[in-house]
């Protein structure tokens, strides 16, 4: 199947964008990764950080260290590789080769009953369609460690709570939209919080810092 | 070291910030005007990206436990032992148990205090920064409290001066007008209306009381997208002109998300974001599209 041209997009004068389309799904996830990996296999000079989302790979450079024009032909080039170029099948483009991250969850959260009552479902059934599947991480972002997993269950999908929380506790297992998340850090938040983990989505002095990476996968297990 | 007898209403350490976080969520955080950092730093004989203390909101005071030389950028007055420097030193030895009192100026939101040696907390993830939304970094990942001890580095003898450095005649510039600040196009310049676009170049906007390290927020004429425009998450940076529902303009700065979902107009040059954050509540600006050859360049030779 034939893929879109990738569009390549400045961010600002020192970065590019190169865009994948504008469609949330694994397919289009995985053509991210592994152009992201690619471009770090890669070695260019005076390119710093590269930064994977849902659709989209951006990578940070120093102008004064590589041609910006040069580099974003050389970026259009290993994008036209595409999914069936030699770039998929570079180990380091396989973050899903990890083993799933099992997340233990308390599942004590606040806003457990009103999940429930707003989804129609008894309290154990948002729990078991909660920890029956396996997430995909999709992007880190909002804040260092919090990792957008998806796809959640159509049954949970619920809008964000109108009024934000002006704290979250970090370890909070939350849902909103089609995604769940952990909230890493005591933040400001508008998800519906279903539990706790003790889990450290992100420690400084960890290497790397953050527990979840991009491609990984994700179960959650209720545990008491 | 150096200790923080009274704190001024924000001080947090600042380097250059984080070289490698944006992929884990974290952003590059570090000082708000990195050239007034890099200035104060050289006028003590550090790096230019050594750490030192952002200073902002308003007065405190200081005492270093050791001779050493201090700069001091971007403020109205500073006093060493309650004597009134005339003019404001710029860099200066000060005696062991010395007290500085620093006083900022209406031209600056944010002030820079560099110690020949650099202020030594540890680094974390490549960087002495402090990025308070996280707790992580600096002195405890926390804004300056009294009675800190800051830990200073060994100092190069070069680095610590007999000598005063002193503007001869600093002038404040007229500020009546709107600051003229340059960006490119953003990646989702597509998503506005050639209506929208130039009434973002046209209008005045002012910067919102709103405004902190994360991003700075701009009241003016609302400026829409074309119908609804959504976005899968995709990486943001500083300088970033995000247009959220509502239509009024948010610059992210250096604490900024890592990532967003609002359509980016277009995205303040490297040259002039500091300029920017300089900029206090109230202040008129206004917008000007440079290439992104002319953005380089600026950046490059400093203008």
């Amino acid at each position: 199947m034939s893929q879109p041209a990738p569009a390549i997009h400045p961010l600002g004068e020192a970065a590019w964008t190169v865009a994948l389309g504008d469609r949330v799904d694994e397919a289009t996830h995985r053509r991210v990764l592994a152009l992201s990996g690619a471009i770090a296999a890669a070695g260019i000079p005076g390119v710093g950080e590269i930064v994977p989302a849902y659709a989209a790979v951006t990578v940070f450079f120093d102008p004064s260290q590589t041609d910006a024009d040069t580099l974003r032909a050389r970026l259009a080039t290993l994008a036209d590789d595409g999914p069936t170029g030699g770039a998929t099948d570079r180990p380091t483009v396989r973050p899903s080769d990890r083993p799933t991250v099992v997340i233990p969850t308390r599942y004590d959260g606040p806003d457990l009953d009103e999940v429930a009552g707003r989804t129609g479902l008894t309290r154990d059934q948002v729990i078991q369609l909660h920890s029956a599947r396996e997430y995909r991480v999709y992007l880190l972002g909002f804040a260092p460690g919090f990792a957008y997993l998806g796809v959640l269950d159509p049954a949970l999908v619920l809008p964000r709570r109108s009024v934000p929380r002006l704290q979250v506790a970090a370890g909070s297992v939350a849902i909103a939209g089609g995604q769940t998340a952990v909230y890493p850090l005591v933040v400001p938040g508008g998800w519906h919080l279903l539990g706790r983990t003790e889990l450290r989505m992100f420690d400084p002095r960890r290497e790397p810092p953050v527990l979840l990476r991009p491609g990984d996968r994700v179960r959650f297990e209720a545990v008491r | 070291m150096i200790e923080i007898v009274k704190p001024p209403p924000f001080a947090t350490v600042q380097d250059f910030g984080f070289p490698a976080g944006r992929a884990w969520g974290l952003p590059p955080s570090g000082a708000m005007d990195p050239v007034l950092l890099g200035l104060a730093n050289g006028l003590v004989g550090n790096p230019p990206g050594a750490a030192a203390i952002e200073w902002a909101l308003g007065p405190g005071t200081i005492r270093t436990d050791a001779k050493t030389r201090i700069a001091v950028l971007g403020v109205a007055s500073i006093a060493v032992d309650d004597v009134v420097l005339e003019p404001p030193g710029l860099a200066f030895p000060v005696a062991a148990g010395a007290t500085i009192s620093i006083e900022p100026g209406a031209l600056h939101r944010y002030s820079y205090v560099a110690i020949a040696g650099g202020i030594a907390v540890p680094a974390v993830l490549g960087s002495r920064s402090t990025y308070l939304p996280g707790g992580i970094g600096g002195l405890a990942g926390r804004r300056l409290q009294e009675g800190d001890r800051l830990e200073v580095g060994a100092a190069t003898d070069a680095s610590v001066g007999d000598f005063a450095v002193v503007v001869p005649e600093l002038r404040e510039p007229a500020e009546l007008d709107a600051l003229v600040i340059r960006v490119v196009r953003g990646p989702q310049w597509d998503h506005f209306e050639a209506a929208a676009r130039e009434r973002f170049f046209r209008e005045v906007f002012q910067v919102d009381v709103a405004s902190d390290r994360l991003g700075y927020r701009l009241s003016g004429a609302p400026i829409q997208p074309r119908e609804h425009s959504t976005l899968a998450s995709e990486a943001a940076c500083p300088g970033a002109v995000q247009i959220p529902d509502g239509g009024q303009p948010i610059v992210l700065m250096p604490d900024g998300p890592t990532v967003g979902g609002y359509p980016k107009l277009a995205v303040v040059i490297r040259a002039d974001l500091r300029r920017l954050a300089q900029c206090g509540p109230g202040r008129s600006i206004r917008f000007r599209e440079v290439s992104l050859e002319a953005a380089r360049a600026c950046y490059s030779e400093g203008r």
